[in-house]
């Protein structure tokens, strides 16, 4: 079995079968069948639905994320990104504003958000972990004073064919799913077959070797920002259709953390220019289930979280393992 | 000590506090008023009382409908007074809100209004505020220690209604599953600790109900939809869901909605009466929603305050409360009076 991990497998002489890939697809299996022996009703397609359902959103986020941190990046403004644009959205709908205006008004905001994040990082050259960070307070301070009315944003009745992206179903499949496994393709090909994804690799890998080599490693940054911040908004789109609202305190939450959780736990190495999109979707077929089996368990939230941690912190510790430390792998956050 | 005990204590105690009102207003001023003048001579003594004193109000956040009305009527009912009302906002964040009690009782306001966030956080902080001389009233959401005034729902009341509600609908003969789901808010606040307990109480009643998911959103809609959806997967005969605030259970009733299951499984939620709870009911989203009206108990804190400075007793002497009456707002009787919009 060879793990799928990107076109740089010449790069990856070290790896053995067991990449963290497969350790957390084993562990997903394992819990998997835990679950499906000891919880009724797990074992069954329509909670496998359900579950995939509700780490659709988490799972686009972790995309977005994801190729960031292959570019060796960070980008904690992505889910200020996701929640202003689709607040935007929801209140513009809501004023009368035709559907369309709407949404290219809320990717309007999160484009300007991921340039602004792209050219600071390149130009500038200020560490991407405090320019996403002070960016994501920036704007959502500036769009609470300005646009948004109140923390709750709500879409008014009568727009159901918005809805439908967050509540309605193909073939008995969740639309939040089918918007999942879409972006998850596209974002394969990008990394996996254009030039582009062979660049961000490199630049992740190293990125004045990148540069060197004649890559336009600025513009190719503030296009790895752009994409978080667009995939941020279609997840805050999809969130928003799910609830028919967007709650814009989800910024404050742990959110960010899970997706980071995700990316990492899945693979996409904090180093750089490692890992894929299956990376993603091992991560989040790990967290959804453990989530979907802590909720039908009845476990209170504060335990739910003890336990993430831990997960979380296994993550980074394996992640340690398989990539030690040594010059060429120096990680956001050294 | 239980709700009923508490509530039989301050209720008795109310002929007592209201003597001590009369006596010390007596003892304060010893003038008779009677007479053609008195109307005026009282407005003075009551101007003399009021004007020009310092509320400080500190809510869990801003930027709610809830904690915007509150915050809107009582404005307006502090410029009406001749007080100025200091509204210090902490964003939801805990440790914001230590350090602007922390700063109000350095600044000595002679009244703080707290809206409390969990049963603990603020408990020993507000004591230290009435020793120091200054009007507590809290509304809402309490803490552990309760201080001169509280002003907001009756919890206990709440969860008995709704639950009450749930039998009759869910119960013995009503040929459903009997099965009943809750999303609480946040574990530790009162809000969600007393209205559990109040539902649980009504549910007793009747063992055929069976209660299959107690989960906590932390006042999240969209946490309410991804537990309201894995329990609907789990339980698709379920009968009800209760959420202890509109707000949240719209994330719920989403869910429900996705299930296309909103004739089956009745939507329950307790609320201030924003906008969107009677939209919610009016779309059938909600199936009965239990309503204490926050721009009422905005005038009703302000009464609070307003009898607390009046009184002339010390902040420790003063133990009362003022419980919101709530009441239903359904298919049937929904009115857009019932609810409010934010102003402005």
């Amino acid at each position: 079995m060879t793990e799928a991990s990107g076109p740089q497998s010449f790069m990856r002489s070290k790896d053995s079968l067991l990449s963290q890939e497969v350790i957390v697809m084993l562990v997903t299996l394992f819990l998997c069948v835990i679950f499906a022996v000891t919880l009724p009703g797990f074992a069954t397609l329509g909670n496998l639905l359900t579950m995939s359902n509700s780490v659709a959103i988490l799972g686009m986020l972790s995309l977005g994320m994801g190729v960031v941190v292959i570019g060796r990046g960070l980008d904690l403004s992505q889910i200020t990104a996701m929640a202003v644009s689709a607040a935007i959205v929801c209140q513009m709908i809501g004023s009368g504003y035709p559907i369309l205006v709407a949404l290219l008004a809320g990717l309007a905001v999160a484009l300007a958000i991921g340039i602004a994040n792209g050219l600071i990082i390149a130009f500038i050259e200020i560490p991407a972990l405090f320019t996403t960070l002070a960016s994501g307070l920036l704007v959502y301070g500036i769009a609470r004073i300005t646009v948004l009315d109140g923390f709750i944003s709500y879409i008014p009745n009568g727009n159901d064919a918005f809805l439908y992206l967050g509540q309605g179903r193909l073939f008995g499949i969740p639309f939040p799913v089918i918007v999942f496994i879409i972006l998850a393709v596209l974002v394969h090909f990008m990394l996996s077959r254009t030039s582009v994804g062979r660049f961000i690799y490199a630049h992740g890998d190293n990125a004045d070797t990148a540069r060197l080599s004649g890559i336009p490693v600025r513009p190719l940054t503030v296009f790895e920002y752009c994409v978080s911040a667009v995939i941020g908004f279609l997840a805050g789109l999809v969130m928003a259709a799910m609830n028919a609202s967007m709650n814009t305190q989800v910024i404050n939450s742990t959110l960010i953390f899970d997706v980071i959780l995700v990316v990492v736990l899945g693979g996409i190495s904090l180093v750089g220019g490692r890992g894929s999109v299956w990376s993603v979707v091992v991560g989040a077929a790990l967290i959804g289930t453990l989530l979907n089996g802590m909720i039908i368990m009845n476990l209170d939230s504060n335990l739910q979280s003890i336990i993430k941690g831990l997960v979380l912190l296994c993550a980074i510790l394996l992640d340690n393992f398989l990539h030690p430390r040594n010059e060429e792998t120096a990680r956001q956050g050294d | 000590m239980t709700k009923k005990n508490v509530m039989s204590r301050l209720i008795k105690s109310i002929p007592a506090v209201a003597a001590l009102v009369v006596a010390g207003g007596f003892a304060a001023d010893a003038q008779q008023l009677a007479g053609g003048k008195s109307s005026a001579e009282l407005r003075e003594l009551v101007d003399s009382k009021l004007a020009g004193k310092t509320v400080a109000w500190m809510p869990t956040t801003l930027g709610f409908p809830l904690t915007d009305m509150w915050t809107h009527v009582m404005q307006q009912e502090a410029e009406q007074m001749g007080m100025t009302l200091d509204v210090r906002d902490p964003g939801w964040n805990p440790d914001t809100m230590v350090q602007i009690v922390n700063s109000l009782i350095a600044d000595k306001p002679d009244v703080m209004i707290v809206h409390n966030f969990n049963v603990q956080l603020l408990a020993k902080q507000l004591k230290k505020a009435e020793e120091a001389g200054i009007h507590v009233v809290q509304v809402n959401m309490v803490s552990n220690y309760k201080t001169g005034a509280y002003v907001g729902a009756d919890w206990g009341q709440i969860g008995r209604l709704v639950g009450e509600d749930v039998v009759q609908a869910c119960g013995a003969n009503s040929g459903s599953s009997g099965k009943v789901a809750v999303v609480q808010g946040d574990l530790t606040s009162a809000a969600s600790i007393e209205q559990l307990a109040g539902f649980k109480e009504a549910l007793a009643a009747d063992p055929s109900i069976n209660m299959v998911s107690e989960q906590d959103a932390a006042w999240d809609a969209s946490k309410a939809n991804t537990i309201t959806a894995t329990v609907l997967q789990q339980h698709p005969d379920l009968c009800a869901t209760f959420g202890f605030w509109g707000t949240m259970q719209n994330g719920a009733a989403q869910a429900v909605k996705a299930a296309g299951k909103t004739d089956q499984v009745k939507v329950y939620a307790s609320g201030e009466g924003n906008r969107q709870d009677c939209t919610n009911v009016d779309d059938g989203l909600f199936y009965k929603f239990l309503n204490y009206s926050a721009p009422k108990q905005g005038e009703a804190i302000m009464s609070a305050v307003s009898f607390m400075l009046q009184s002339g007793l010390a902040p420790t002497d003063i133990r009362m409360a003022h419980y919101s009456r709530p009441f239903w707002v359904t298919k049937d009787n929904v009115d857009s009076s019932m609810c409010f919009d934010v102003p402005g």
